[in-house]
């Protein structure tokens, strides 16, 4: 039996498998279908402050190897999270709170009310869906680095990991730039700004027009920037973008992610997290891996030291 | 719920646009009328939600129309003998109150196939008054299945089977005769906003099956949301798909 635990930011995990954020609720609905135990960690629905209803429907859309979504951070607020489903979850397997702000301070108190109650803060800088807050922080390194630096000043106990927006000019630049702030690691890719057209309408699917694409399309981008951003700086990466098996889970952590994380995925297959769990257990084992960790950064590129991006 | 690796037994065409998909479980499941499955499709990343239209034991019947390229491929694709992903039953389905003796039914479109789960499950206990709208006479079917009720009224829109116009037309020119004590109803959301409006200030509640884009199908991802009339957002997939017609902003 093959060891597949990997410590992300001094924390343990069974295992690097972790549902992204927004395809999975708090866990309770897939937890009806397997027991999520089995799981690394569950990365949260994005979380505000306040609840917030999102936006008009439609909001997904399918095109090929992808689909778009606008969901627009709907959430019943932080509070109803930790009075209803924190401790549920906590006691399934470790808890990422996805959190997202209107603005800059909201990063800060809401960082402030989950410090200690939870295992990580994923810091939400890169929705594409929603009008403020958002990606809006997440593009300009300088702004990536000042919401890091505040979410970490509001912290004393919980790891923070800041998720980066492919839609950037330089990935590993922002990555940099989180790491100057005090992140304690990384998580990427969030989805990338799309748009689809109803041909017999003349519209765009989704009512919000634009749209978050994520699925197995968007692989090859996702486990590029990956790799530049996890060679760039020195904090561990948490790696995503179009997973859906062992396979592409383990060209992630080649390619330098301590974890993954599996969205869409989840909506093709229900039980696409424990099937990943077990593909890398067999692979280490037909592999004579004993320890996942040790094929983390082990890809090496060909003929040249560094990627020419 | 459940996901499971289906026997495709039957797939064919049964209207004009319309599949009767008929495929097998290993074992038995508890289905409750207006339930639907999440149908996995071979290269799409979405899975299909259909409404449960018959289930017999380990035998599932789900009616589509072929609308895109994901339902055209689940019409080529899976032919009997195939394996197919569905995740089911989803939803929480119509239920009728014991005290609810006669109940119509109004359906349109695709929205007759779980109305037709409704009939298997009630006919026998309750006085069923249903009113099913067609496009035209070639686009009926399923009426062995649909005259299981007490009365069948179809109605096209081109008058050429039936009563001329739609299901809810039909069903308002017989309400004071049947007087229902409740009415069950699926089908586009235009139907659905005549029905509201033309059942509004009656004495009797309205349950209508909505239909939405889904991602996960199982309440977890918040794609799928209607807005209440109490200011709140529900889940299609989880809350619904059945909802009082008068609590849902349509």
């Amino acid at each position: 039996m093959s060891d597949l635990g990997v410590t992300l930011c001094g924390v343990a995990l069974k295992n690097p498998v972790i549902p992204a954020s927004g395809t999975f609720g708090f866990g309770r609905e897939f937890d009806e279908l397997y027991d999520i135990s089995v799981l690394g960690a569950v990365c949260t629905k994005g979380l505000t402050l306040e609840p917030r209803a999102g936006n008009p429907t439609p909001r997904i859309a399918e095109s090929r190897g992808v689909i778009l979504n606008a969901v627009g951070l709907q959430n019943p607020g932080v509070e109803h999270f930790i009075a209803h489903d924190l401790n549920w979850l906590k006691n399934k397997t470790r808890v990422i709170a996805n959190v997202a702000g209107r603005e800059i301070g909201d990063y800060a108190k809401m960082c402030a009310r989950l410090d200690g109650l939870v295992d990580f803060i994923e810091l939400n800088i890169s929705c594409p869906n929603v009008k403020c807050g958002g990606m809006s922080l997440g593009v300009r390194p300088e702004d990536v680095e000042n919401v890091t630096r505040v979410a970490k000043n509001a912290l004393k106990r919980t790891p923070l990991l800041v998720k980066l927006s492919p839609n950037v000019e330089s990935i590993a630049e922002n990555a940099r730039a989180a790491e100057r702030g005090g992140a304690d690691g990384l998580s990427l890719v969030n989805t990338f700004t799309g748009m689809t057209i109803d041909i017999e309408r003349r519209r765009p699917v989704l009512a919000n027009n634009t749209g978050g694409v994520s699925g197995a399309g968007i692989k090859p981008l996702a486990v590029r920037m990956v790799y530049e951003a996890s060679h760039a700086v020195r904090i561990p990466v948490v790696g995503m973008g179009g997973i859906t098996c062992a396979e592409d889970a383990l060209e992630f952590m080649m390619a330098g992610a301590t974890a993954v994380q599996v969205g869409t995925q989840n909506f093709t297959d229900a039980l696409a997290c424990p099937k990943i769990v077990a593909g890398l257990e067999r692979w280490c084992a037909s592999h004579g891996v004993e320890k996942l960790e040790s094929v983390i950064g082990s890809a090496v590129l060909n003929g040249q030291r560094s990627l020419k991006c | 719920m459940r996901e499971i690796n289906a026997t495709v037994l039957e797939n064919c065409a049964i209207a004009p646009e319309i599949y009767s998909l008929t495929f097998a479980l290993e074992q038995p499941v508890r289905v409750r009328p207006g339930q639907f499955a999440m149908v996995g499709v071979d290269g799409f990343p979405l899975r299909r939600p259909i409404a449960i239209c018959k289930a017999e034991g380990e035998r599932v019947t789900l009616c589509y129309r072929l609308r895109g390229e994901g339902t055209r491929r689940l019409a080529s694709r899976y032919s009997r003998g195939e394996k197919i992903s569905v995740l089911l039953p989803l939803g929480n389905g119509f239920s009728v109150a014991e005290k609810e003796k006669r109940v119509a039914l109004v359906g349109g479109g695709v929205g007759i196939f779980p109305l037709i789960s409704v009939l298997r499950e009630y006919a026998e206990q309750k006085e069923i008054y249903a009113y099913m709208g067609f496009r035209s006479r070639g686009d009926v079917c399923l009426q062995y299945e649909l005259q299981r009720a007490k009365e069948l009224t179809v109605a096209t829109d081109d008058g050429s089977s039936g009563f001329c116009g739609t299901a809810v037309q039909a069903f308002m020119e017989n309400v004071e005769r049947v007087r229902p004590d409740v009415v069950l109803a699926c089908g586009p959301t235009p139907m659905l906003r005549a029905l509201k409006s033309a059942a509004a200030g009656r004495d009797f509640p309205v349950y209508a099956s909505l239909e939405e884009r889904m991602g996960c199908g199982v309440g977890a991802c918040l794609v799928c949301v209607c807005a209440l009339s109490d200011g709140s957002r529900a889940r299609v997939c989880k809350d619904g798909p059945v909802f009082d017609l008068g609590e849902v902003i349509l």
